[in-house]
């Protein structure tokens, strides 16, 4: 994984690990990999991992049961609230890139609609 | 966390040339921690004088209560140049020497870090690449059971798959309560790994900040430390 230079790795571990969970990789009930497994896969201090889990578990996306590892929630309405973030964190980019770009926020709606409904023809730009 | 590794008004001299001075340096148990610098900044030395192996240094230093050289040598591992030995000497030979020498030494221990860098115990150390007597050091390393690991420039000219193997083995090796300070003059293939970085010039500890404190500054490690040199960059 390639980390970003001006946030600590802990954070944006869990900003991984939150997509993950997102996108359905790491399931409701489902235990997680290791720490040390995760510090290995990320290339990361184990002390880093944990730090990142703790928080995690502090929010309440994973518990830990004891000497087995820590696992993801089955709470749905949390897991659907931190998806709904994730989508919002995606909203904010993009409405700040089109904005600088020139994009007012009142053209978004109209721009991205056309932009939708072409969005068959500019795949084929694409594979041309 | 408690203090692992204090070191108080720290000065050496070598041939009535000061290679150290004014060096304070507190480490507490638990990290992984580099050592940055130039070359010829010290920090070779400052490794050399924790480890034991430079004496007639004016200053404290004491390593989970010991302060005596013999004391503290017992309680931390240092890179081996593994200058000691011929060229002919076999991987299992310098284990025995090892393990007569250190009493903290788990041959099975080293087995398993040798598999896992891929060695033959065999060989000859005239048969190993650079990156291949890197991984031998490390492995040796390793098998101590210490309070205080030093890794004096392990990721020196060696390509890219030793590299990897060597910082996996530091994820892998490490133990909750153990201490390693590695020491390097680039900072950019270890800035994920690092608690902490400390930050050697003009003969002295400059600086010790946490990874986490810089990259709150919104700065990158390597930023961090290069902001060290950049004036004289401009000259």
């Amino acid at each position: 994984m390639e980390f970003k230079d001006n946030i600590p790795i802990y954070l944006q571990i869990e900003q991984y690990l939150y997509r993950q969970i997102a996108l359905g990789k790491m399931k409701a009930g489902e235990k997680i990999p290791s720490v040390r497994k995760l510090a290995l896969e990320l290339t990361v201090n184990v002390n880093t991992v944990q730090r990142a889990l703790q928080e995690m578990n502090t929010q309440g996306i994973l518990y830990t049961k004891r000497g087995e590892g820590n696992f993801v929630t089955e709470d749905t309405e949390l897991l659907s609230k931190t998806k709904q973030s994730l989508i919002n964190n995606e909203l904010d980019e993009f409405v700040q890139n089109m904005e600088k770009l020139g994009v007012k926020q009142d053209e978004l709606v109209s721009t991205l609609t056309d932009y939708l409904e072409h969005s068959e023809d500019h795949n084929e730009d694409h594979n041309e | 966390m408690s203090d692992l590794l204090t070191i108080k008004d720290l000065t050496y001299k070598k041939n009535q040339k000061t290679i150290l001075k004014d060096v304070d340096l507190t480490l507490t148990s638990g990290k992984i921690v580099a050592l940055l610098g130039e070359n010829g900044a010290g920090k070779t030395t400052l490794m050399r004088i924790i480890a034991g192996v430079a004496k007639n240094y004016k200053g404290q230093i004491d390593l989970a209560g010991a302060t005596k050289e013999a004391e503290r040598k017992t309680k931390l591992s240092f890179t081996d140049g593994l200058t000691g030995f011929s060229d002919s000497t076999k991987i299992v030979q310098i284990v025995r020497f090892y393990s007569t020498i250190f009493q903290d030494f788990d041959e099975n221990e080293f087995d398993e870090l040798r598999k896992f860098m891929k060695l033959d115990p065999d060989m000859k150390l005239s048969q190993l690449s650079r990156g291949m007597r890197e991984k031998l050091i490390i492995a040796l390393t390793f098998a101590r059971k210490a309070d205080l690991y030093l890794l004096d420039e392990p990721f020196g000219g060696i390509d890219a798959m030793a590299r990897k193997k060597i910082i996996n083995s530091i994820i892998l090796w490490k133990d909750e309560k153990s201490t390693i300070l590695i020491s390097d003059h680039f900072v950019n293939e270890i800035s994920s790994l690092l608690d902490e970085v400390v930050i050697v010039k003009n003969h002295t500890v400059l600086e010790h900040k946490s990874a986490d404190d810089i990259r709150q500054n919104n700065k990158s490690i390597e930023e961090y430390y290069e902001s060290f040199y950049a004036d004289e960059d401009d000259e």
